[in-house]
């Protein structure tokens, strides 16, 4: 995975010639007449994990929002698998392959886990292949199949919207805030489970405030500071510049 | 070519045969004011066709009256089945989205009240329940 640093020729950062799984060139986004994103450039490649860290309000979000589909460009374009896809409907992006946990969760409380899998059972895999899968990698899910989700930890709530996203088969996986409201120790485990499925090749755009435990999973990192990337590079460079970044030093 | 290989160029195909709607057009929206121009013409039509049949002591005219009213009722029909369909689509959204937030939020509440410290939880369970 590799974040491309602005301006920089893409695919070219870290010697490697593949082509990005997801490209996002020069990327600007609005909420009304306020600009959030100024031209962001990020690159991922096939089976690779790129961390996107920065402070709240920096636009990652945002970021993920846009290339998902769910929030539209003002300006920029955003390339999936060599494709330029702005505009594309956020659904038709989810059957391919491109896979969004979005920040809190977004499972339904009011069904039970075994309901919330089973909501994912619309592609390519049956319910009861996903939920042999869910419960083969998340043992906790398959102890409370029959609890009502909201009832649950937030680390069990996410451990199903994790589940959930992978039953999807997806190729993309793009996730933002996993970490948040959780204890360190869950959200370890969690990141064991992100580390486990980027070695099966899946490519992973994680985003997080909290950066010690995402950059020992990522094979790159970024930084973004007020709707740009400002820093690109492997994880241990980015640590060493991250709390000058946050803090404007 | 492994199971990865394979999922990736899976992924490309489908990226590449992914059929892309330009946001510009509003094909949505299209159709709700296709709807509404339908569900207007269509009685037009029927009007129409009243003045017509009227007009004339032709049975042939008549019959082409009759013809021009049923499309109108066809118009009205399809049109209004669209315009139903886009204001409902819309509306149903916008109750999901509101549905699943407000289950969350209350979700939260009966979870931290279950699982609260200070020993009450089963007291403010019932309060929020």
């Amino acid at each position: 995975m590799t974040a491309v640093h602005p301006h920089a020729p893409t695919g070219e950062s870290d010697g490697r010639a593949s082509t990005p799984i997801v490209e996002l060139r020069g990327v600007r986004a609005a909420y009304g007449t306020i600009e959030v994103l100024h031209g962001v450039d990020l690159a991922l490649r096939p089976g690779e994990v790129l961390a996107v860290l920065g402070p709240n309000g920096a636009g990652k979000t945002t970021t993920l929002e846009v290339l998902a589909g769910l929030h539209p460009l003002t300006g920029g374009d955003v390339f999936v698998a060599g494709r330029r896809v702005n505009g594309a409907d956020p659904s038709d992006l989810a059957r391919t392959g491109l896979c969004l946990i979005p920040e809190g969760r977004g499972i339904f409380p009011n069904l039970t886990v075994r309901e919330n899998l089973r909501m994912a059972s619309h592609g390519r895999r049956s319910a009861r292949e996903i939920e042999a899968a869910a419960f083969e990698r998340f043992p906790r899910l398959g102890d409370r199949r029959k609890q009502i989700a909201g009832t649950m930890s937030g680390g069990e709530q996410q451990m199903l919207a994790l589940a959930r996203g992978l039953a999807t088969d997806p190729a993309v996986l793009v996730l933002d805030e996993l970490s948040m409201g959780l204890a360190p120790l869950v959200v370890e485990e969690l990141y064991e489970q992100v580390a486990s499925l980027a070695r099966t090749g899946v490519s992973v755009l994680v985003v997080e405030q909290f950066a010690r435990v995402v950059l020992g999973v990522a094979d790159r990192a970024a930084i973004m500071l007020h709707g740009c990337v400002t820093d690109v590079g492997s994880p241990h460079e980015i640590e060493s510049k991250l709390s000058s970044a946050y803090l404007g030093g | 070519m492994n199971d990865n290989t394979q999922r990736i160029e899976q992924f490309k195909a489908e990226v590449a045969g992914m059929k892309l709607r330009d946001p510009a057009t509003g094909l949505d929206r299209l159709l709700v004011k296709l709807g509404v121009i339908g569900l207007v013409a269509g009685p037009g039509f029927g009007i129409a066709a009243w003045f017509i049949a009227h007009g004339t002591r032709n049975p042939l005219q008549q019959r082409d009256a009759i013809v021009v009213a049923l499309l109108g009722l066809t118009v009205a029909v399809v049109g209004g089945a669209l315009f139903v369909k886009g204001a409902i689509a819309g509306f149903l959204r916008f109750w999901m989205a509101r549905l699943c937030y407000e289950q969350q939020a209350q979700a939260d509440r009966i979870a931290a009240a279950v699982g609260s410290p200070s020993g009450n939880g089963h007291e403010q369970a019932e309060r929020v329940g």
